[in-house]
């Protein structure tokens, strides 16, 4: 595959020869190194992502863990990434480890467009592939789990040409009740607190701003009425000096305190 | 004075530092050669899921995790808050917003630290029922003091030229 892509750049050179043995002007010049350094960076770059494209594997992606009710039904997805098109041999395979066992067993598989669902083993008659090849989906849904039903499953996908990958592991958690999952009361506490304190400032900030304007549209509408509007704009400005003004008194009183300290 | 802003700088970070200590390290409780909490129990080489921690047993364990979340970022955001407002309060005013956080952040820290205290042998599994207080759990401790003391500073101190 990559060695057809070698003849391509020397079109490319070529093509832009006639050009500069006619007039070359100084703009036509730097249009040319500009389209040369366009079309060397186009070129390293296919490389790189044919190069790339040959050495990354098929990567697996399922849940960490699942958890699930005792009788209810539960959905293992298994997704998967790779380079190439998805094949019309793509292969999903899933095996099952019971907690304590050392081997696993085989309970699933696709290829050639037909899932085949186990029916002799630990999940006959409960088991249903609900995913889909060509989106990349190999999802399973198991019905009806049990206490017995614990344990780890296994999802290998193969996509050829891309084979070489590592399956991806799901641990299956049945409860009696839903148990606290790990992180949730975390998160939520979290969220919760900065939440409740981004929105005390707010309102904090919120309030001075209303009440900034609220004492000046109050000096409005109590001297805009006698329509002597250089009296109202003194009020205003009255209004709007002394706020600061109480506050440079107190600042300076604090000014002469904090000095006191200071010389400590 | 520069010393005097030097000293609450660095007063901060200390405490800062002790908080991200007493998060991230797993060695509040040390039992049988495995050091736990918070978030794994670890023996020399390796470390573990906490056992359990998808219980209710383990919603005070989760409480705690967030409170000592909660304390660092807070503190790390008060120290942001007090640069900001080093260069934006005008003379002769208090650090109140900084000395707020700071305060909350130790009050977090205090959450966490009682409740990890009076909880721990019920959410700790049976087999590490003997052991000691680690590292970790005193750090925290001295953490939560040190935010208190650094809050109260920020509260007298006032902003100089």
């Amino acid at each position: 595959m990559p060695s057809g892509l070698i003849p391509f750049p020397f079109h490319l050179f070529s093509f832009h020869h006639p050009s500069l043995s006619r007039n070359p002007s100084h703009t036509d010049l730097r249009g040319e190194q500009r389209e040369i350094m366009l079309s060397v960076l186009a070129l390293t770059s296919v490389v790189l992502l044919g190069i790339a494209s040959q050495t990354t594997a098929i990567v697996v992606y399922t849940s960490w863990e699942r958890h699930a009710l005792v009788g209810t039904d539960v959905r293992l997805s298994c997704s998967f990434f790779s380079w190439q098109w998805t094949s019309p041999d793509v292969t999903f395979s899933w095996h099952y480890r019971p907690d304590g066992a050392k081997e696993a067993i085989s309970i699933f598989h696709y290829a050639g467009g037909i899932p085949y669902v186990d029916t002799k083993g630990p999940f006959r008659d409960r088991m249903e592939f609900v995913g889909n090849p060509s989106r990349r989906d190999g999802s399973i849904l198991l019905k009806n789990v049990d206490f017995a039903d614990n344990g780890t499953f296994t999802c290998d996908a193969k996509n050829p040409p891309d084979i070489a990958g590592s399956p991806s592991h799901v641990r299956l958690l049945v409860f009696e009740k839903v148990p606290v999952q790990a992180g949730v009361i975390t998160g939520a506490i979290i969220g919760v607190v900065l939440g409740l304190l981004i929105l005390i400032v707010a309102i904090y900030y919120l309030m001075r701003f209303l009440v900034a304007r609220r004492v000046f549209s109050l000096s409005m509408s109590k001297h805009g009425r006698k329509g002597k509007g250089k009296e109202g704009s003194q009020q205003k400005q009255a209004l709007a000096v002394t706020d600061p003004a109480k506050l440079k008194a107190a600042a300076s009183e604090k000014k002469k305190q904090e000095s006191r300290r200071e010389k400590k | 004075m520069l010393i005097i802003l030097a000293f609450i700088i660095l007063f901060h970070i200390t405490s800062a530092i002790l908080l991200f200590i007493a998060t991230i390290r797993n060695v509040w409780w040390v039992s049988k050669g495995y050091t736990l909490d918070l978030w794994y129990y670890c023996n020399s080489t390796n470390c573990y899921d906490i056992p359990n921690s998808a219980t209710d047993k383990a919603a005070y364990l989760q409480i705690i995790q967030a409170t000592m979340i909660l304390a660092t970022i807070l503190c790390c955001v008060g120290f942001f808050v007090f640069i900001l407002q080093l260069f934006r309060l005008k003379q002769g005013e208090r650090f109140v917003f900084t000395a707020i956080i700071q305060l909350l952040s130790a009050f977090c820290v205090m959450t966490g630290a009682s409740i990890y205290t009076a909880e721990h042998l019920n959410f700790q599994d049976e087999s590490f029922k003997e052991g000691d207080y680690g590292y970790s759990f005193v750090v925290a401790w001295v953490a939560f003091p040190m935010t208190l003391l650094s809050g109260f500073m920020y509260l007298v101190l006032r902003k100089r030229k």
